[in-house]
C-alpha cells in the first residue's frame, strides 16, 4: 500500500471575484522512501496541493473535497487534534524561504527544542540533545556553539539546514518540501539537495519535491507529476517525463530551458501567452490557448488524464494521436522542435 | 592594465565600455553622531574587463559577488571609489550629472524585478515615454507613435498604451521593462537579472526577444546572472565573479568545455541538468561552506578556504593575478584545472606545480 495515496483532490477558493479551482482534481501516490517531484509554473496550483494535504489552508475560505489517505487515515476528514499529531511528527514540511519560516525572535535551540518537546515526552535536556544531533547531522559546523543562536546569523543555506533538522526532528515517514533551494545560489542548491538525499537514504523517508526546476527534479525524482492550471496533465516516471515525454506542455517545458548540454546558439522554444485565471479557465483542455498543435475537440472537450498504451503508470491528459507524438518527440529530443507560434 | 590586448584578439570591432581596476568600497560606520570608518565592505575589489560593439558579456557569481553593484558603478548610479570606466573611449568615471545626461541614452538598465521597477502610479505609455521626454526626443505625438512602436517591437499590444502595470503579467512587464530600455536608442543595454524572477517558459520568451532585439538593434549587452544555463545561452564572452573580483574569463564556448578556475568548475557541476540519466552519473563537486563575507575577505586567494585545490603557504598568502590561457582566457588560480570534466577527488589529488601560463597583470 502506497504511503499517502491522494484521491481526486479539489481545493476551491471563495473569492470577491468568484471561485478559484486553486487545485481541480489531482490525484497521486507517494511510496515509502521515494520521491516525487511536481513541477510546474507559478499558481499552477503545486503549493496548494500540498497545503490542502497538510490541512494548512484558510478555513473560513477553502472548500476542499477529496481524499488523501496517509497509511490507511484520511487527512482530510480527520478532526484537527489528530491531524496535529501527525504534522511535525509523520510529515514534516520544508518551505521556500528559510528566514520567513523561522521566528526572528528565538533562538533555534529553542525553536528545534519546542518541536521535539511537543511531539514527544522527554525532557528539556533530552530534546537539547536531540537538537544538537540534529544539527551536527544537517553539517552545521560548531553546532554546540550555534544552536543559541539566532536565525539572522546564519546564512541562506545555513538556514535551511536548520528547517531540514527541524523537519527532521521526529523521524517523519514523510516529508514535503516546497521549494527547498529556490532561494539559494547553485553551489549551496547543491549543498542542500546532497544533503536530502543522504537523509532519505538515513531515516528511508518519502519526499514530496515542489519545484518549478526541472533540473532539480531530473537529479533528485522517482516520480513525477506535471502540473497545468490546477490539474495532472502528466504523471510517470523520472525516464518517462524526460525520454519519452506526450503533453505539449511538459514538451514547452523542456524546451524553453536553456541547458548546459545543447547547443546555445539554437533558439529557446517558447510557449506564448501566460497561465490562465483559475477564476475561469478555458473550455476544453486547459492548455489549448497556448499550444501549438490545437485541434478542433481540443477547444469544446476536456482530456481525460489517461494511461499511454504500452506505458504502464505513464498517464497524460492530450488529444493528440500516437504517432504525431512521437515525432515531436523525437524532434524535441533531438532540438529542432519546430517553434510555437 | 592589459585588457586592450584581450580584445585585440577578438574580431576587431571597436570596444564600446572599458573597465579598468574598478572599485567600489561602502564604508562601515560606528558611533550615531561623529560617524568613524571602521571597516568597507570590497564590494567590487578591481575589477577589469572590455565589452565590444554587438557582443553580450555575461556575467555570473553567486550572491554577494558583486555583480549587481558593478553593473549600478558602470551605469554611475553607483559612484565608483577607484578604478576607470570608459564609455567610447571616453572616461565617464569622474563625469558631472550634466555632462553624464547625453551619455545616460546610450546605456540603460533593465532590472530583475518587474513588480518594483515600474512606477505602479504611471501609465505604461508614460513609463516607456519618460525618458524620451527628459532627452526631449520629439514632440508629443511623435514620443506617442514611438512608444508604441516600441511596445509592438517587444510583443506588447500597442493599445495597452493606457494601462497600469498591475493590469500585466510578470513577463509583460518584464517586456514593458525592456521597451522603456530600447526607447532612446541606446548602444549598451546592462541587463541586471532580467530573467530571474520568471518562470522558465517566460523566461524564454524573453531571451528569445533579447537575442531577436540585439540582432535588428546591433545592441551590446552587459548580462548579469547566476543562472549558469541562461548565460550560456545569450552570451558571447562569460565572467565570473568571486567576492568582488574576477575569477576567470573566457569566451562562452571554452569557459564551459575547459574551465580553468576550480571554483567555475564547481558552479558549472553544481548546475542541476534536466536529464535523470546525465545528472545521476555525474559526481559533481560540492562546495563546503558558503561565500565569506566581502568586510573580511579571505587573505590571498578569496577563493582559498573553500577550494578543493587548496595549498597552503600559496594560496592563502599570494594572491593570485590574472593568468592568461590564451585567446583571451584568463582566470585568476594558481593551480588551474588541466582539464574538465573533474571529481571532487581528482581535482584535490591532480596538483602540478604553479601554473605554466604567464600572469598577464599585476
Amino acid at each position: 500500500m502506497a504511503l499517502l495515496d491522494v484521491k481526486d483532490l479539489r481545493t476551491h477558493f471563495k473569492t470577491d471575484d468568484g471561485i478559484v479551482k486553486a487545485v481541480d482534481g489531482v490525484s497521486f501516490t507517494v511510496e515509502k522512501g521515494q520521491t516525487l517531484g511536481i513541477v510546474g509554473e507559478s499558481g499552477c496550483g503545486k503549493s496548494v496541493t500540498n497545503l490542502t494535504i497538510m490541512g494548512l489552508n484558510p478555513k473560513r475560505t477553502a472548500i476542499i473535497s477529496g481524499e488523501a489517505i496517509f497509511k490507511g487515515e484520511d487527512l482530510l476528514s480527520m478532526p484537527s487534534k489528530r491531524l496535529r499529531d501527525i504534522r511535525g511528527n509523520d510529515i514534516a514540511m520544508i518551505f521556500q524561504d528559510p528566514m520567513t519560516s523561522l521566528n526572528p525572535v528565538h533562538s533555534i535551540g529553542k525553536q528545534l527544542v519546542e518541536a521535539i518537546m511537543l511531539h514527544r515526552d522527554v525532557t528539556k535536556k533530552q530534546a537539547r540533545a536531540r537538537a544538537l544531533e540534529l544539527l551536527k547531522a544537517v553539517g552545521i559546523p560548531r553546532a554546540e556553539r550555534r544552536i543559541d543562536d539566532y536565525p539572522h546569523q546564519f546564512s541562506g543555506g545555513m538556514r535551511q539546514r536548520v528547517m531540514i533538522a527541524m523537519a527532521l526532528i521526529n523521524d517523519p515517514d514523510l516529508l514535503i518540501a516546497d521549494e527547498p533551494t529556490t532561494a539559494l545560489d547553485v553551489t549551496t542548491q547543491a549543498q542542500i539537495l546532497a544533503l536530502m538525499k543522504r537523509l532519505q537514504q538515513e531515516f528511508d523517508s518519502a519526499i514530496i519535491m515542489i519545484t518549478h526546476d526541472l533540473g532539480v527534479v531530473a537529479e533528485t525524482a522517482d516520480d513525477v507529476i506535471v502540473m497545468y492550471a490546477a490539474q495532472v496533465v502528466e504523471r510517470g516516471s523520472v525516464h518517462e517525463i524526460f525520454n519519452s515525454p506526450h503533453h505539449p506542455y511538459t514538451w514547452g517545458l523542456l524546451g524553453s530551458l536553456p541547458r548546459l548540454d545543447d547547443d546555445p546558439e539554437h533558439r529557446l522554444v517558447q510557449i506564448p501567452g501566460q497561465p490562465p485565471s483559475l477564476l475561469r479557465p478555458p473550455q476544453g483542455c486547459r492548455f489549448h490557448p497556448r499550444c501549438p498543435y490545437v485541434m478542433e475537440i481540443c477547444r469544446t472537450t476536456q482530456p481525460e488524464l489517461e494511461e499511454i498504451p504500452g506505458e504502464p503508470g505513464h498517464l497524460q491528459r492530450c488529444h493528440l494521436d500516437e504517432d504525431t507524438k512521437r515525432r515531436e518527440v523525437e524532434k524535441l529530443l533531438s532540438g529542432t522542435m519546430a517553434e510555437a507560434s | 592594465m592589459s585588457e586592450r590586448e584581450l580584445s585585440s584578439n577578438g574580431s576587431g570591432s571597436g570596444e564600446l565600455l572599458v573597465v579598468e581596476e574598478l572599485e567600489k568600497h561602502f564604508p562601515v560606520t560606528r558611533g550615531i553622531i561623529f560617524q568613524r570608518q571602521v571597516a568597507s565592505v570590497k564590494a567590487v575589489d578591481g575589477v577589469s574587463f572590455t565589452v565590444r560593439e554587438g557582443e553580450t558579456l555575461g556575467v555570473v557569481g553567486e550572491s554577494g559577488c558583486g555583480k549587481s553593484t558593478m553593473a549600478r558603478c558602470i551605469m554611475r548610479l553607483l559612484d565608483p571609489t577607484g578604478g576607470k570606466i570608459l564609455f567610447e573611449g571616453r572616461d565617464i568615471t569622474r563625469l558631472s550629472r550634466a555632462a553624464m545626461r547625453p551619455i545616460r541614452r546610450q546605456m540603460m538598465m533593465i532590472f530583475q524585478d518587474p513588480y518594483a521597477s515600474l512606477n505602479p502610479r504611471k501609465r505604461v505609455g508614460f513609463i516607456v515615454a519618460e525618458a524620451l521626454e527628459v532627452h526631449r526626443m520629439g514632440t508629443d505625438a511623435e514620443i506617442k507613435r514611438r512608444v508604441q512602436e516600441l511596445l509592438e517591437v517587444v510583443g506588447l499590444n500597442p493599445e495597452h498604451y493606457n494601462r497600469f502595470p498591475h493590469e500585466f503579467s510578470g513577463g509583460q512587464r518584464q517586456r514593458i521593462g525592456v521597451a522603456r530600455a530600447l526607447a532612446v536608442n541606446p548602444k549598451l543595454i546592462v541587463c541586471d537579472e532580467p530573467v530571474s524572477a520568471l518562470d522558465v517558459s517566460v523566461q524564454a520568451q524573453i531571451l528569445n526577444l533579447l537575442k531577436d532585439l540585439q540582432k535588428e538593434f546591433g545592441l551590446t549587452y552587459v548580462f548579469i546572472a547566476h543562472d549558469l544555463n541562461v548565460v550560456r545561452h545569450i552570451s558571447d564572452r562569460v565572467l565570473v565573479m568571486y567576492l568582488g573580483k574576477i575569477a576567470e574569463v573566457a569566451q562562452r564556448d571554452t569557459l564551459y568545455a575547459e574551465p580553468k578556475h576550480p571554483y567555475t568548475g564547481a558552479l558549472l557541476s553544481a548546475v542541476p541538468i534536466p536529464d535523470p540519466e546525465l545528472g545521476r552519473a555525474r559526481r559533481g563537486v560540492v562546495l563546503e561552506g558558503d561565500v565569506p563575507s566581502p568586510i573580511n575577505p579571505p587573505s590571498g586567494c578569496r577563493f582559498h578556504p573553500r577550494c578543493p585545490r587548496f595549498r597552503e603557504g600559496h594560496c592563502d598568502i599570494e594572491d593570485p593575478p590574472l593568468y592568461s590561457f590564451g585567446d583571451g582566457h584568463r582566470a585568476a588560480c594558481h593551480y588551474p584545472l588541466e582539464r574538465w570534466p573533474m571529481t571532487a577527488d581528482e581535482m584535490r589529488t591532480a596538483q602540478s606545480g604553479p601554473s605554466a601560463a604567464e600572469p598577464v597583470s599585476r
